[in-house]
């Protein structure tokens, strides 16, 4: 650090202590305002991003926390501690949102890049504010371009590493939980025929148009346009509700496939 | 009027003294009195006489004018034009129309006597011609719209409604040939009749009615007229009535739409049914020779009828290509009837012949869409011939190769002559090691080899086979001798291929030669150390797969007059623990007998279905190559627009489906070849 002369560091003592930002950003406020604290204030409250504050001693500590006791990585057994600690049930979505903020690899880890970069970029230092930032992370899903970007995310995320496709069932349980929240009333039929007809893994190209899919064609598919470049599979699949008479609703009228 | 050189000075001296007008007023009065009294006396005139006095005082009145006019010539020349009268001479004509044949009796009696005539003429009589031509005359001579107006118009009408009734008439009673026979004769009638009595200007109209009601509104009816329309004339040949309706048809139009559209679909028809039929496809050779007659006979309908009319024969191809590509099967038929024929069919024929045939099957060969089909079995039965030897000519063989390689370009073809190359080789390779070896051999059996160049023949499952021992030397000899010469390569013997003859004593002792498979040969040896063997123990004794020698053994002991082999128990089917025995007595009239299975045929429904896999397998990286094709010089492009550039890239090859297309395109975004657009999901760029 810095040598500091006792009028600065005790300004940034002041400044820390009303703001409760970090030494680093009380740094970069009282510099830019040249060591006005008034100046200092204005410069801070006028930088949304600077109010993110964390303190990055109190992450350090949370990842440990949750660390493995051999492997500087965060694996499953610490992630349920961590939804104990923070109260949500570890198959919520949040999780994946979560996952998501940490732009994490692989499901089940975080490295501690992730963890830390991931909490600090909302703001998150301790249990307390961890708790309080569960619902506005629940509630970036109702928003249509943090959704798809999160549900894109999910394939890589979800995919065994090294593997370019996901593995069905895998897929299958992503989609049941992601399409809960968006609401989409053909997510059985399609992971019905998946098991049915395909039971192959997933591919990427068309992990992402399905949620296009869902998105533009209605669920009676009368907008449904066979030369509109959709992959394969989700053609199939709209011969396949054809063929067992899906009226209006979503509903299948053949009664041995419910 | 006596013409004096008197009358003439006077004239003269009137005109001169400025008595013009009065002159020429004397002269329209005179004339206009004096026509009136030829008038009176023409309308007078009973029956037949009218025409002939309206004719008699119309020649008169032309000889009267012309004197008049010479008499009047310098009234004519000077005062006529300063007061712009009418000259004398067509003065005349006026006042002869508008008196003579303007006059309500003579005007409508006159047409409706011309018109009756031509009836009457219509019906078969003799009607006076010159009579006629002069009247005519006289109409265009008083000017084109008399005669268009006075007689004409009228003309046109009243043979419309002839015509008419003709039509109706012959429709209800005669049939196609018959009636276009009729209509031929009237359109010549009425040529001639205008070339002999009406003006030149007529014909165009007089024809195109008869044009109208005779063929153009009948031309369905007579087109589909049952038992002796469009169709009975090609189903009988009937060229000069086909000729015919061709001639007549292209007078109107859209007459030569109807009768290519109605032969096309019967070509259609006729052909899906050949396609379809199961008894017809049961016989591959015989099943293309009736494609072949079908398409002579539609040639030379086109030829010796419809003049070679491109027209047609672009329509005759497109119904070809149209139902030979219904049958999936079509491109191995034409491949086995090629294979017929140059097996044995060209036998004894004459260059040119062959080549006339070869050409046919290169016809059919335009039409597939399949043509890699195609290619798969050509080059399996090609393979078939050229080892067992059983070409009919080599000349042949590679004169077809050229003409594929014409069609198709160097690359469908250079591994077939591969396949040639490696025969040539072959048998230079075993005259070597016959000089080398010769005298070691003696008597040991005589071994012919042919060396496969792996690549360019059909690609088998390398088959197992444990080769009698008898045999084994000799081949490994051959197996060091080439070696020695060829370092570095790997030779396998393919048993599923190969030939031998046999020499077999029988029960009573009697001999005979067999021509057999390999398999066959390894089977029918170990009889010569056991008398009885069960399907298992020669499984295990030869080591050739079961399925392939369960075929063999079928062909050994349960064929009729083949033989050789005898089955316990006598079943259809070979079980594993059926037991075989050498056949005593076997008899047959031939001394060498085949029983060999080594020639082309007809695919069973299972090896029809490999053999489709195998293709769609191969299709799927030509497919992808040619999207990359597209992609790297388009850069950007939606994904229709690659769908039909695709197609065009490989449409002389095979049609790719549009499914299979997508699929090779979802892949290759996989391999990130490709990606979709971010905006336009329907767009895809390239991805160097």
């Amino acid at each position: 650090m810095h040598k500091l002369g006792r009028g600065h560091r005790d300004k940034l003592q002041q400044f820390v202590t009303i703001t409760g930002a970090s030494e680093k950003v009380a740094m970069q406020a009282l510099k830019a305002s040249d060591w006005n604290l008034e100046g200092a204030f204005d410069y801070f409250y006028s930088q949304p991003q600077l109010r993110t504050f964390t303190d990055s001693r109190h992450l350090e500590e949370l990842y440990n926390r949750y660390k493995d006791k051999y492997i500087d990585m965060i694996f499953a057994d610490g992630i349920t501690l961590l939804c104990n600690d923070i109260q949500v049930d570890p198959q919520d979505i949040v999780m994946l949102v979560l996952s998501w903020h940490m732009k994490a690899g692989t499901m089940c880890e975080f490295s501690k890049k992730e963890f830390t970069e991931g909490l600090q970029s909302l703001g998150i230092d301790s249990l307390e504010k961890f708790r309080e930032k569960i619902p506005s992370m629940r509630s970036e899903l109702k928003d249509e371009q943090k959704f798809r970007e999160i549900y894109n995310f999910a394939f890589g995320w979800a995919k065994e590493k090294g593997q370019k496709s996901l593995a069905l069932d895998t897929a299958i349980g992503m989609w049941q939980l992601l399409f809960a929240e968006k609401q989409w009333p053909l997510v059985d039929h399609w992971c019905q025929f998946l098991q049915a007809r395909h039971n192959k893994a997933i591919s990427r190209d068309t992990w992402s148009q399905l949620l296009e899919f869902a998105k533009t064609v209605s669920s009676n598919l009368s907008d449904y346009d066979a030369e509109g470049a959709w992959p394969y599979l989700i053609d199939e699949f709209v011969d396949y509700l054809k063929e067992n008479g899906v009226n209006q609703h979503g509903q299948i009228n053949d009664s041995s496939l419910n | 009027m006596q013409v004096t050189l008197g009358c003439l000075r006077n004239a003269y001296n009137m005109v001169l003294q400025k008595f013009g007008e009065k002159l020429y007023s004397g002269l329209v009065t005179t004339m206009t009195s004096h026509l009136r009294q030829i008038s009176q006396s023409i309308e007078s005139a009973q029956g037949e006489i009218f025409l002939e006095e309206l004719n008699r005082k119309w020649v008169e009145h032309n000889k009267a004018l012309l004197m008049i006019r010479d008499i009047l010539m310098y009234m004519d020349r000077t005062f006529v034009p300063s007061s712009r009268k009418t000259p004398v001479h067509e003065l005349g004509l006026n006042l002869w129309r508008d008196v003579v044949i303007h006059s309500n009796k003579t005007q409508s009696r006159l047409l409706d006597t011309l018109i009756d005539l031509v009836l009457k003429e219509r019906n078969g009589e003799v009607i006076n011609r010159g009579l006629m031509r002069n009247l005519i005359k006289m109409l265009m001579d008083l000017g084109l719209s008399v005669y268009q107006n006075d007689f004409e118009k009228h003309f046109i009408e009243v043979s419309k409604d002839f015509y008419c009734c003709e039509s109706q008439k012959f429709i209800e009673s005669c049939n196609c040939g018959d009636y276009l026979k009729k209509a031929e004769r009237r359109l010549n009638e009425e040529m001639e009749r205008v070339s002999h009595y009406l003006d030149p200007s007529s014909e165009s109209k007089i024809i195109k009615v008869v044009e109208t009601e005779m063929i153009e509104n009948h031309m369905h009816t007579l087109v589909h007229m049952e038992n002796s329309g469009l169709v009975s004339m090609f189903v009988d040949d009937k060229y000069e009535d086909l000729e015919r309706i061709y001639n007549l048809f292209r007078r109107v139009p859209s007459g030569l739409t109807i009768v290519k559209d109605v032969m096309t679909s019967f070509i259609r028809d006729t052909g899906k049914q050949l396609i379809m039929d199961p008894e017809r496809l049961k016989d591959p050779v015989d099943f293309v020779q009736r494609l072949l007659d079908l398409k002579d006979k539609y040639d030379k309908a086109i030829t010796l009828a419809f003049n070679n009319d491109k027209t047609f024969q672009n329509a005759l191809n497109s119904a070809f290509e149209y139902f030979i590509n219904l049958n999936a099967r079509s491109p191995e038929f034409i491949s086995l009837f090629v294979d017929d024929k140059l097996r044995r069919g060209l036998k004894g024929v004459g260059e040119e012949d062959v080549e006339i045939v070869l050409d046919k099957v290169m016809m059919l060969f335009r039409y597939l869409q399949e043509k890699d089909m195609f290619e798969k079995y050509y080059k399996q039965h090609l393979a078939k011939r050229l080892l067992s030897g059983k070409t009919v000519s080599d000349e042949a063989e590679r004169s077809l190769i050229v003409k594929l390689k014409t069609e198709c370009g160097y690359q469908f073809t250079s591994k077939l002559e591969g396949m040639f190359t490696d025969m040539k080789t072959s048998y230079d390779m075993m005259q070597g090691f016959l000089a080398c070896h010769g005298a070691e051999l003696g008597d040991s059996p005589t071994l012919s080899v042919q060396v496969l160049t792996t690549g360019s023949w059909p690609t088998q499952s390398s088959p197992q086979c444990n080769l009698p021992s008898e045999i084994l030397g000799v081949c490994e000899k051959f197996r060091s001798y080439y070696l020695g010469a060829h370092s570095g390569r790997r030779l396998s013997w393919q048993a599923n291929m190969g030939n031998a003859d046999l020499k077999a004593t029988f029960g009573k002792g009697q001999k005979h030669e067999l021509n057999v498979s390999t398999y066959q040969m390894c089977v029918l040896m170990l009889f010569n150390n056991a008398d009885r063997l069960s399907c298992k123990e020669i499984e295990q004794a030869t080591a050739i797969p079961m399925p392939d020698l369960k075929r063999c053994l079928q062909s050994l002991a349960l064929v009729k007059g083949k033989n050789v082999l005898r089955k316990e128990p006598m079943s259809k089917d070979i079980a594993e623990d059926d037991a075989f025995f050498f056949n005593d007595k076997f008899t047959s009239k031939l001394f060498k007998v085949k029983i060999g299975t080594v020639v082309a045929q007809r695919e069973s429904e299972p090896e029809n279905i490999e053999t489709r896999q195998r293709v769609e397998e191969d299709r799927k990286p030509q497919i992808e190559a040619a999207i990359v094709r597209v992609m790297k010089s388009r850069k950007i492009l939606e994904h229709n627009n690659i769908i039909a550039e695709v197609t065009k890239q490989l449409q002389a090859r095979f049609l790719p489906n549009p499914v299979v297309i997508k699929k090779r395109i979802e892949s290759l975004i996989e391999r990130e070849f490709l990606e979709r657009d971010k905006v336009d999901r329907k767009m895809y760029r390239y991805l160097a």
